[in-house]
């Protein structure tokens, strides 16, 4: 062993090490909760910075094996071991994992946005209302960091699994504990419900994964993805397509492929905003890379007999999600719902069976953790100012009355349609591309899962700029005169004709003067405060990334490129 | 039969004469010494450390037998097995013992020591026991002292319950009995492994044999449909009897059923057992999920856990690496159950509703009593089988190994929607731990052997949690 391998197993033991540490370190300090936050940012960039350097010391674009790993005893079953690998498909994700968790911490430090109780709500939570945030909070932040990064590295089945789980709970905590109900017209959605909602469902669908889990371990003889990656391919057909069908089912939960993702717009939308930031740029990574390196890697022959129904529901996932755009109301559960259009490309990408849609579900992954985060980030900042995310409340004219958030937004919004030069668009063509080839795995119908998925973006430029014309665009003196029925209950417009638009609306349609009143006093209390000094500074690197992944995607490319290459022979 | 006995391994015996040693002393120190209060404490205290020390001495080594009639016809074995089984019967009764200080009256300190005490040495011996004579013997030694310590307060609640008790160890004792002696007509063996040759066995007299003694022992491990004793009994019980039941009684039964079913009759009950397990977890997790006070969820609870315990042993297999896993389970689910029995233990001494207290009373505990709070969570999520519990995850993956590995798909399925179904009520407990604290949310200060108690359960739950390996 020389010196370069402890350098690199260091950096990967430290990757995984400080955020743990860091939960248990600010666990530990509870007496003393203003250290909580710096000590949470400390440990996160501390983990942030491993990962970067383990870049340095061990460079995965260099070859398509691990480049780094660590391999020592431990659970004993099925000679399941601790080994942790670092490669092409895994270091973009544990970057932006370690990233992110370096970020969520040091914006509940400098920000008071720690989810909070709903003002206009009668719950009131009973979390203290200072200037330092929950510990508890961290420690759930930097455990879901830590598990996830472990799930990343982890090539063992079963680290793999501990690593996937690891996150439930800190998450449960997060969305039911600190997370806000939201209350539309027809509906309430409560945070804890929401959060046992997600918890159910992950763990449903991580029960069935397990299943396929230790049926690999039990036919393959091992658990080490390494030997798994060379052993799984060679599994008779059975046994790779029963494995297959419940990695996917366990999987698909967590990514989420539709119809199992009706967690995800509940747990979104009622988490606080760091939560919904981690669940969105982390946790439906999890699902994604499994498919990609258990399913496309372990067992390809699996994966060919359910590509047709995976690869359609995928595309159904793409169209779905953006129908539910163009008229969900509450702006929080639309970027919810257009992740589970995003994450339609993922699924699609994988189930082609090609290099091209194999890293265009991997570069969908990383880009719509960058951007939807962002998104979350910017609306959850909204919703913190004005105590709600609903689009006919928020009113337009976001880029007049708050210039740099409006910026922020658009950018974010503009990132999701997918446009050319921004980094939500080379995973989607290269997924769509896949699709269009991929005849191995999905015959005749990929010609049309790739139309379908065309169609998909159309629809997202759709609901995006939708969101852009209700709140981004226009003059902040007049709100909404569009067509469009969620704005025919903003303040003031149309509410005589609107039935069930609330008593306090109906009231507002007495006479034009009274109309006019409202509006200034609409406007009064939605004076929104710009974005400060600390957000502008939390939201950067993603802006940044936004525009290096559109402009440079061979950033991303070339990382990836050689591991997804070893994938299950594709090469 | 007439067996020649050789030699005596004595140090495979160790652990049940290191035991059985303190038993005496207990029992001749108060005879002598009536007044000696805390030394018959350390007393039995010491002799499961020496059953400890032999245990540690015999971790590694051979597979040792003794009581041998011929050769391959052993009374008494000691393997891995063997030692992961008494391993878990010695950290509950720690725990047990630990536990039951704190409210026990000074008066009846040798009554409640020497009963536990042998209970143990009978689940000791069962760890080990490889004919039917020594494990019928073996389960009565662990569960008659059992009724004695439910009764032991001698109030009315009481009372009942051991009456219950006593009546479900006497009729399945008889059951037992009739089971053997059908047995012993059809194959003319008593020892497991000329049990599992015999053609006899697949006699009707063999079959329903089977039937009887399975059945029989279908009770002690609380197995549907004889486990309606066990919610009346639990709640009935002085928490720290609860504690023995949950832990070292599970382990006993446990230990002689998968002898017995696994080495003495293999593959011939799996057919009924597949669908005992089936019916035992999802039951019990069912009614579980209604529960609102925390000793009767524990109680259905544990009857899930039992039909965990049993699922590696619904399909054919080597009987080692069958046991094996359901021992894996069995010392993650004891180790957990006893951190979440203590802290109830804790919260029932402390709050006014007392052992008849609910779920909702937990509101805020990991506020009011972080250290007791957090090993609660720990203890829950590790019966639910989620990281951090990481005891609890692969326990299940032990226990589904052999059931996926031989592809009984529909009882895979089962153990998988049970464990999202067991998550839902360890969830809601859980819930209440890491809310806001309420007034009547107590505080405490630990004595010296709760404390002791809950560190000892603790410091095995992350050992499990850290390291697997060490339930493998």
């Amino acid at each position: 062993m020389n010196d370069a391998t402890i350098t690199s197993q260091g950096a990967l033991a430290a990757t995984l090490f400080f955020p743990l540490a860091g939960a248990l370190l600010v666990g530990l300090l509870r007496g003393r909760p203003a250290a909580a936050a710096p000590v949470g940012t400390a440990t996160g960039l501390l983990g942030f910075v491993a990962s970067l350097s383990l870049l340095a010391v061990a460079p995965p674009w260099a070859q398509g094996q691990d480049t780094a790993s660590i391999d020592v005893g431990w659970i004993g079953l099925f000679g399941s071991r601790l080994h942790l690998g670092w490669d092409g498909i895994t270091a973009p994700l544990v970057i932006l994992t370690s990233l992110l968790g370096m970020l969520v911490c040091a914006y509940v430090w400098f920000t008071d946005d720690t989810g909070a109780a709903d003002p206009s709500g009668a719950d009131p939570t009973p979390a203290g209302r200072g200037h330092a945030p929950p510990p508890g909070l961290l420690v759930c932040l930097l455990l879901t960091q830590a598990g996830a990064v472990g799930t990343f590295l982890a090539r063992d089945l079963f680290v793999f699994f501990v690593g996937f789980e690891a996150v439930l709970i800190p998450m449960w905590v997060i969305v039911s504990r600190w997370g806000s109900d939201l209350r539309t017209r027809d509906r309430v959605t409560s945070a804890h419900g929401a959060a046992t909602r997600f918890v159910l469902y992950t763990m449903l669908g991580s029960a069935v994964m397990l299943l396929g889990l230790i049926l690999l371990a039990a036919r393959a003889g091992t658990t080490d993805l390494v030997e798994l990656a060379a052993v799984g391919p060679s599994l008779d057909r059975t046994t790779q397509v029963i494995a297959a069908v419940l990695l996917t089912v366990g999987l698909g939960v967590k990514v989420p492929v539709w119809p199992v993702h009706s967690w995800l717009p509940g747990a979104h939308t009622t988490a606080p905003t760091v939560g919904s930031v981690l669940l969105a740029g982390v946790l439906l990574k999890l699902g994604s890379y499994g498919l990609v390196r258990l399913v496309a890697g372990l067992v390809p022959d699996g994966l060919a007999a359910i590509a047709v129904p995976l690869g359609i529901l995928g595309a159904v996932g793409v169209i779905w999600g953006a129908l539910v755009c163009l008229v969900e109301s509450d702006l929080k559960r639309l970027v919810a719902f257009s992740s589970v259009a995003h994450m339609g490309f993922v699924v699609v990408g994988v189930a082609s069976g090609t290099p091209e849609g194999i890293q265009g579900a991997l570069f969908v992954g990383i880009a719509h953790g960058v951007i939807t985060s962002l998104m979350f980030w910017v609306v959850g900042m909204l919703k913190h100012r004005l105590h709600t995310a609903d689009l006919a409340t928020l009113a337009p004219g976001l880029r007049d009355r708050a210039p740099r958030l409006g910026w922020l937004l658009a950018l974010s919004f503009i990132a999701g349609v997918g446009l050319p030069g921004l980094a939500g668009f080379w995973g989607e063509v290269l997924a769509i591309m896949g699709a269009w080839r991929g005849t191995d795995f999905l015959g005749g119908t990929g010609v049309w899962i790739a139309a379908v998925c065309a169609i998909g973006t159309a629809l997202a430029a759709a609901y995006l700029f939708r969101v852009l014309y209700l709140i981004w665009h226009g003059p902040a003196e007049d709100p909404g005169t569009a067509g469009d029925p969620a704005t025919n209950t903003a303040p003031g417009t149309g509410a005589a004709a609107d039935g069930d638009g609330g008593p306090t609306r109906v009231s507002l349609a007495k006479g034009a003067t009274a109309v006019q009143a409202a509006r200034a006093d609409a406007r009064q209390a939605a004076a929104v405060p710009d974005v400060s000094g600390v957000e502008l500074a939390v939201t950067a690197p993603l802006v940044v990334a936004t525009f290096a992944l559109g402009v440079l995607p061979w950033l991303l490319l070339s990382v990836s490129g050689p591991a997804v290459r070893l994938i299950g022979g594709l090469g | 039969m007439t067996p020649t006995v050789q030699a005596v391994d004595w140090l495979a015996i160790g652990p049940v004469l290191v035991m059985t040693a303190a038993l005496l002393a207990v029992l001749l120190v108060q005879a002598v010494a009536p007044r000696a209060g805390r030394l018959l404490d350390v007393l039995g205290l010491a002799g499961i450390a020496g059953a400890g020390a032999f245990m540690v001495a015999l971790v590694g080594g051979p597979v040792r037998q003794t009581f041998c009639a011929t050769a391959g016809l052993c009374s008494y074995e000691v393997s891995r097995i063997t030692i992961g089984l008494q391993a878990a019967v010695l950290l509950a009764a720690v725990v047990c013992v630990f536990v039951a200080l704190g409210d026990l009256d000074p008066r009846q300190r040798v009554e409640h020591h020497a009963l536990l005490l042998s209970a143990v040495i009978g689940a000791l011996v069962l760890a080990g026991a490889r004919d039917l004579l020594t494990i019928l013997i073996g389960l009565e030694v662990a569960s008659l002292p059992v009724v004695g310590l439910v009764a032991l307060r001698r109030d009315r609640v009481t009372s009942e319950a051991a009456v219950k008790l006593l009546l479900v160890s006497v009729v399945s004792f008889g059951l037992s009995l009739l089971g053997t002696a059908l047995l012993y007509t059809a194959t003319g063996s008593v020892h497991l492994a000329g049990l599992s040759g015999s053609p006899g066995l697949g006699s009707s007299a063999g079959l329903l044999g089977a039937a009887f003694l399975v059945g029989g022992i279908g009770y002690k491990v609380a197995a549907l449909p004889f486990a309606l004793w066990t919610p009346d009994v639990y709640a009935g019980s002085p928490l720290p009897v609860v504690v023995f039941l949950t832990t070292v009684s599970k382990a006993a039964g446990l230990a002689a059923l998968a002898a017995i079913v696994v080495l003495g009759m293999p593959a011939l009950t799996n057919g009924w057992l597949t669908v005992v397990v089936a019916v035992t977890m999802t039951v019990g997790n069912l009614v579980a999920l209604t529960q609102q006070e925390a000793v009767r969820l524990i109680a259905w609870s544990t009857i899930a856990h039992g039909g965990w315990l049993l699922l590696p042993l619904t399909v054919s297999g080597a009987g080692p690496q069958l046991i094996g896993a359901a021992t894996t389970y069995l010392l993650a689910y004891v180790a957990a159950t006893l951190v979440v029995l203590t802290v109830v233990i804790l919260l029932a001494r402390h709050h006014e509703a007392g052992a008849r207290h609910l779920l909702s009373d937990y509101a805020g505990l990991v506020r009011t009593e972080p250290v007791a709070g957090v090993l609660l969570l720990l203890g829950l999520l590790s019966l639910a089988g989620l990281p951090p519990g990481v005891a609890g995850l692969i326990a299940k993956i032990a226990a589904l190994g052999p059931v996926v590995g031989q592809g009984v798909w529909w009882l895979a399925a089962v153990a998988a929607v049970n464990i999202a179904i067991g998550l839902v009520y360890y969830a809601r407990w859980a819930k209440a731990v890491i809310a806001a604290p309420t007034p009547a949310t107590p505080t405490w200060r630990v004595t010296f052997p709760e404390g002791a108690g809950l560190s000892f359960a603790a410091a095995a739950l992350v050992a499990f949690s850290v390291l697997p390996g060490l339930m493998v």
